[in-house]
């Protein structure tokens, strides 16, 4: 295709002016014509014969798509190829950058051609996405954030393996889990996919400014301090490594540090009481201006991404400070406990899925109660083999009660932090109250929750103890 | 729905070239004794658009209503009095079968297998071919039998 004829497009814009405003990128092409037809610069005509052609162009993707074998289709299915063929113009049209430019071609030349141009767009987007995928799979961040390292083993090749330019390229088909810091979820398809990897690639690379332990150290402290498993929860970690190293400067450490001691936190939470809103605004932003000249961050890209996340995080403290919540803000290094304790289950000692088949085959064709508990205390050590145990409906009604009662308060603890996780992220509560209140749904749970409604007031006050010794990433049983 | 009606629109336009496509198919079903009207042909058409929005489809052409007509003027149990009104009858037999095999069957092995049902067990009748074909379906969703009664090559 021919570059437009300038003076073409400058007759164009004289005929009315278009409304950037009116555009969707969105659904461009026909916010485009809709626009066209306001400003009259395509007639209805023009725009019939657009239409004509659109259609011209979708019947023969159905017959590509049915492969000769029907000539017809369900609504959903023309439907998801039309939306494909103009996610597919609105990729060609949208790079054009100019409005102008853009209706000029719909109006001056074949819609086929448009539509050819845009697959190769699209085409090209998807190549680029796959190699932004590879670069980040070659070198992730070593977390152990479950939503972070499924979406970047799991759920993006997902997308890469099952992505079909020509008859679902508006379709994102993946389910990611994990959050950026930024996201523009109304893009679809392929370039919502690239602008992820791209935004994630571009946090991969300021997390990387730091010492990896650091990093995995503000986690742990980050789980400890909102009172879940880190693992397992939906956040981000650039924001999280962002702030914490906005508030190191602020407090008088090194940019490149994360941690922030008790001091640091007591003089942080001093400073933001005394400031008002303006002035809290203006620390951070000087704080966050000194991380980008001491870490040399001179990505434009990454400025201005840290920038939006600035903003977010000036608003987060004028909150707390005002709330007196600042310690959900601030992640302050937590000391590790004291450590008397032996815990009994050991990752180490897991099963393989086969040698757990065969036992569990083993436990449920046992008749007697106490074979069955000689079996699982004789081969089960890893708390992963023990909960997949219980989940697998291999003992029943009584035969939890004796498993449990033969249990320490350390392993009880350990199975009370599963069956009330989500009542003990909300902080130390009353563990008697919390056992009373629950209500299980999974048959095992709700064995347990009976048990420890009828120990002593003692034993339970030494299980919750223990509840709140262990933390989540003492056991590995996700 | 939008998006049926654009298609439809273009259909309109060329509605007296359907026609006359079908008209022509004169030629193959008066060896066998049967011929459409102008009039007939023009009420299969309004059949057909009617039967295509009540099953949610869109149709590019009228090749399925061609063989439809190619195919069942063979069968011995259809005459010149009856054969309009069997084919309105099967293109709604037809789409709701697409429909309830989920596409995964091509136009021309459903309409066979409708003529062999129609001719070998149903002696003629559409009520018998209606429920037939709800049995085909049964065994579709079962996954049962699909390869047996149809594809014997496993042409999916």
């Amino acid at each position: 295709m021919e570059l437009a004829n300038p003076s073409s497009i400058q007759t164009l814009v004289v005929q009315g002016k278009i409304k950037k405003s009116y555009l969707s990128k969105y659904q461009y092409t026909i916010s485009l014509i809709n626009e066209g037809l306001r400003t009259r610069i395509l007639d209805i005509q023009e725009v019939y014969d657009i239409q004509s052609q659109l259609i011209l162009i979708l019947k023969n993707l159905i017959r590509r798509y049915t492969q000769g074998e029907s000539s017809s289709v369900s609504f959903e299915t023309a439907e998801g190829i039309l939306a494909s063929m103009m996610y597919a113009l609105d990729a060609y049209l949208l790079q054009l950058d100019d409005p102008e430019k853009a209706i000029f071609y719909l109006k001056s030349y074949h819609i086929q051609e448009i539509y050819d141009k845009g697959i190769e767009v699209v085409r090209q987007c998807f190549e680029e996405t796959k190699e932004l995928y590879r670069e980040i799979r070659v070198h992730p961040l070593d977390v152990a954030v479950e939503a972070y390292n499924m979406t970047i083993e799991e759920s993006l090749p997902i997308f890469l393996k099952k992505y079909n330019i020509l008859f679902d390229a508006h379709n994102t088909m993946a389910s990611i889990d994990y959050p950026l810091a930024i996201d523009d979820m109304r893009i679809q398809g392929v370039f919502y996919i690239k602008q992820y990897l791209e935004r994630l690639k571009m946090e991969m690379e300021f997390c990387r400014l730091f010492k990896i332990q650091d990093l995995q150290e503000t986690l742990i402290n980050f789980g400890r301090i909102c009172g879940f498993d880190y693992r397992i929860e939906l956040f981000n970690i650039f924001e999280l490594v962002l702030n914490n190293a906005i508030f190191s400067v602020l407090s008088g450490g090194d940019a490149s540090d994360l941690k922030i001691s008790v001091n640091q936190y007591n003089q942080l939470a001093s400073l933001f009481t005394l400031l008002d809103e303006s002035q809290i605004r203006f620390a951070i932003y000087t704080a966050k201006d000194r991380l980008q000249v001491d870490l040399n961050i001179s990505n434009p890209n990454m400025i201005n991404y840290m920038t939006q996340c600035t903003d977010e995080l000036v608003q987060r403290v004028i909150h707390a400070a005002k709330y007196n919540s600042l310690n959900s803000v601030i992640i302050t290094k937590k000391e590790d406990k004291p450590k008397s304790m032996m815990v009994l289950f050991k990752e180490a000692d897991g099963m393989s899925d086969y040698h757990f088949r065969i036992l569990v085959e083993a436990i449920t064709e046992c008749h007697q109660t106490e074979d069955k508990i000689q079996l699982i205390k004789s081969n089960i050590h890893s708390v992963q083999d023990f909960v997949d145990m219980l989940n697998s409906n291999c003992l029943f009604s009584e035969e939890y009660r004796v498993l449990f009662e033969t249990l320490g308060e350390i392993e009880l603890a350990i199975l009370a932090k599963m069956v009330f996780y989500e009542e003990l992220r909300n902080g130390p509560m009353d563990f008697s109250l919390i056992v009373t209140e629950k209500e299980p749904d999974i048959e095992w749970q709700l064995h347990y929750v009976e048990l420890i409604k009828g120990l002593s007031k003692d034993r339970i006050a030494s299980i919750e103890e223990y509840i709140y010794d262990i933390d989540y990433e003492e056991i590995k049983f996700y | 729905m939008f998006l049926p009606r654009i298609l439809e629109s273009i259909d309109t336009s060329i509605s007296e070239k359907y026609l006359n496509e079908l008209l022509e198919m004169n030629q193959i079903t008066k060896e066998h004794g049967l011929v459409l009207t102008p009039e007939e042909v023009k009420n299969m058409m309004i059949v057909r658009s009617q039967a295509l929005c009540s099953y949610g489809r869109v149709e590019l052409d009228i090749a399925m209503t061609k063989e439809l007509v190619a195919v069942f003027c063979t069968s011995s149990y259809i005459n010149n009095d009856n054969f309009a009104t069997i084919l309105n009858e099967l293109h709604e037999i037809f789409y709701y079968l697409k429909n309830e095999t989920e596409d995964q069957i091509g136009d021309y092995k459903l309409i066979h297998m409708m003529k062999d049902y129609f001719d070998y067990d149903c002696g003629g009748s559409l009520e018998l071919l209606k429920s037939k074909i709800e049995g085909f379906i049964e065994d579709f969703r079962k996954g049962v039998g699909l390869k047996e009664s149809l594809f014997e090559r496993d042409e999916f």
